[in-house]
């Protein structure tokens, strides 16, 4: 069984990214299985069709649910699960989270699955938000960023929380890519010593299938988005073990926007993500 | 809570785990305020546990229609952010209810009595100049506790103290053989209730109008919250009718390091041969320049009041559970040596 688990900034992508990778391994037919961790409880809407009831919510009547209860089955046979959590404002999201995956983990064979995919809200904000490394549940993260500096910032933030946990990540998914924001992430990938394993541009085909409630790997599957989530999917598949990141401090972070800036000033090319 | 009580609040309700309610109900109680928790669960961890906290203040609004009601915080609903007054409005209590938005990481265990203090001035419960008093008496608590108590130190090992009946012999011994005694009460609010028993068993001795005694306390009937004046009043009145008249006031029931401060000076100027403090000793510190005996409560409360030099140490074990829901003086073992040692009651 292999495991990973997706961190990224808020509105990154990372439940786009992450239903499509679940899909891609499905349609590999890998008994696969979604997590989603998001107290929004929608990382599973484009395996699942629509929104289903979160475990933490199936527990507050009955505290030792069923596995049909809050297991599903979807596109290309793969199972999702929402943990489920507090309304905005109110609550512990990360407790939810502690509950949630240890109860699902107390009554799921999670071995009996090929591969099992965290999506996690945010980035590693609290000891809640971070069990699924912290335990050890997934055996590796994915950095999911695009180009702009808070995205990297936000990046940062994971990298700096893995290596206090001593946790692995096996790569960085570059979203949202552009010709000229790459060399910014390149340059952090560098630093912090984990791989970009996968780029994907803005795509309208993602965007129309999210809000058809699908993966482009069931609507599209011979696109060029499509092929792109697949290689990311065969990257995690055959993944070796990750590396500790090495995290940036605040200073070296903004040194690789303003060198990159400069540079770009001296050789006469103009930048939109500086 | 215990300045929830002396506000005399009908209820308190502690908004978290049932098990941080155990402790506190079991002591307060006997006072007769009455203690309620809202149970709060692993859902309303997670969830968020406002409602049930209006629920249980409509319920206890319905059972015990009180006055006043006491709300106040856990570290775990504190933790994710739960708004007291938020949910008391909810249940339409919030006129009649004070709200301590405070948990036991806070730091200081002081700043929930000064959290209390402001609600309830802000309430119009307490005069400006009473708060600002009580905050300094209790700023000064802290620092004390800090300086000279036993928060002074990362580990102060517990020690039995003196055997109360060998220190009972001394003081006897100081009596008759004509020494002059000092017995200090430094109390702090319904202790003294325990502590002023060292007061009637000087006088059981045989010792209580002799003038070789002086009787110095902190029951100022005129300082502090109605319930704090009451305890003074009735201790006064109690000894009064024992015949035992109380020479110098040095402050009230709920300012102890202040009224310390001054039962030090008084000490000083009568130099007795043997000093008695009961109550918080290390308030007056005298240790050093007088002959003393510490009467106070705990193990390591003994072992620190040895280590800062008192020359006796009485650990008067339990003593706050055993003044708790007294109206009247109650005995002490300190006290109750001296009336064995002296012959029994006279």
């Amino acid at each position: 069984m292999r495991s990973v688990a997706i961190y990224g900034k808020g509105g990154i992508g990372k439940s786009t990214l992450a239903s499509n990778i679940a899909a891609a391994l499905g349609e590999m037919n890998l008994k696969t299985l979604l997590v989603g961790c998001d107290p929004k409880a929608d990382s599973t809407t484009n395996i699942l069709g629509r929104r289903v009831t979160p475990l933490l919510e199936v527990m507050r009547s009955n505290k030792n649910p069923p596995v049909e209860s809050f297991l599903f089955r979807g596109v290309f046979g793969v199972y999702g699960v929402e943990v489920g959590g507090p309304e905005p404002g109110v609550g512990c999201a990360g407790r939810g989270l502690i509950v949630g995956i240890g109860h699902l983990l107390g009554k799921l064979d999670i071995g009996s699955f090929d591969f099992v995919i965290f999506d996690v809200p945010a980035d590693i904000l609290c000891g809640g938000l971070a069990i699924v490394v912290k335990e050890g549940y997934a055996e590796s993260v994915l950095i999911v960023t695009s180009d702009e500096f808070m995205s990297i910032y936000a990046a940062n933030n994971i990298c700096l929380g893995l290596s206090s946990l001593k946790a692995p990540s096996c790569g960085i998914v570059y979203n949202k890519a552009t010709p000229r924001g790459k060399r910014y992430v390149e340059e952090f990938s560098k630093r912090v010593g984990i791989p970009i394993i996968g780029s994907l541009p803005y795509s309208e085909e993602l965007r129309w299938a999210d809000k058809l409630r699908k993966t482009v790997i069931e609507l599209s599957p011979n696109s060029g988005i499509s092929h792109l989530v697949k290689s990311i999917s065969l990257s995690l598949l055959r993944m070796e073990d990750g590396k500790i990141p090495d995290p940036l401090s605040a200073r070296e972070l903004e040194e690789i926007f303003q060198l990159l800036t400069a540079e770009s000033r001296t050789c006469g090319c103009s930048d939109e993500s500086s | 809570m215990y300045t929830l009580r002396d506000l005399d609040a009908d209820v308190i309700v502690l908004h978290g785990p049932s098990g941080c309610c155990f402790g506190p109900a079991r002591l307060l109680e006997k006072e007769g305020v009455k203690i309620v928790t809202t149970a709060m669960s692993e859902d309303e961890l997670i969830f968020g546990g406002e409602r049930k906290l209006s629920a249980t203040l409509r319920k206890v609004d319905e059972l015990f229609n009180p006055k006043l009601i006491g709300v106040v915080g856990t570290c775990a609903s504190m933790i994710i952010g739960e708004d007291l007054r938020r949910a008391a409005a909810e249940a339409g209590v919030i006129k009649k209810a004070i709200c301590c938005s405070i948990h036991s990481a806070s730091g200081d265990n002081t700043l929930g009595a000064v959290a209390v203090l402001k609600e309830a001035m802000e309430a119009g419960l307490v005069s400006r100049e009473e708060y600002s008093r009580q905050k300094h008496a209790l700023e000064m608590a802290a620092l004390l506790e800090r300086t000279r108590g036993t928060a002074r130190a990362e580990y102060i090992p517990g020690s039995p103290g003196d055997d109360p009946a060998a220190v009972g012999s001394l003081i006897l011994r100081t009596l008759e053989g004509g020494g002059e005694v000092a017995c200090v009460l430094n109390a702090k609010k319904e202790t003294a209730f325990l502590y002023a028993d060292l007061f009637l068993a000087l006088a059981d001795a045989g010792f209580g109008k002799s003038g070789s005694v002086h009787f110095v306390a902190n029951l100022d009937p005129k300082i502090g919250l109605p319930r704090i004046r009451s305890y003074s009043e009735k201790i006064l009145q109690e000894l009064s009718a024992r015949g035992i008249e109380v020479e110098v006031i040095t402050g009230g029931l709920d300012e102890y390091p202040i009224s310390g401060e001054r039962a030090r000076e008084v000490l000083f100027d009568i130099r007795p041969d043997l000093a008695i403090i009961s109550g918080i000793p290390h308030a007056v510190a005298v240790e050093g320049k007088l002959r003393t005996v510490a009467v106070s409560a705990g193990r390591r409360a003994a072992s620190n009041l040895k280590s800062l030099g008192y020359d006796y140490v009485v650990n008067e074990e339990g003593a706050h559970s055993a003044s708790l829901g007294n109206r009247r003086i109650c005995k002490s073992i300190l006290g109750e040596s001296i009336r064995g040692l002296a012959g029994g009651t006279q």
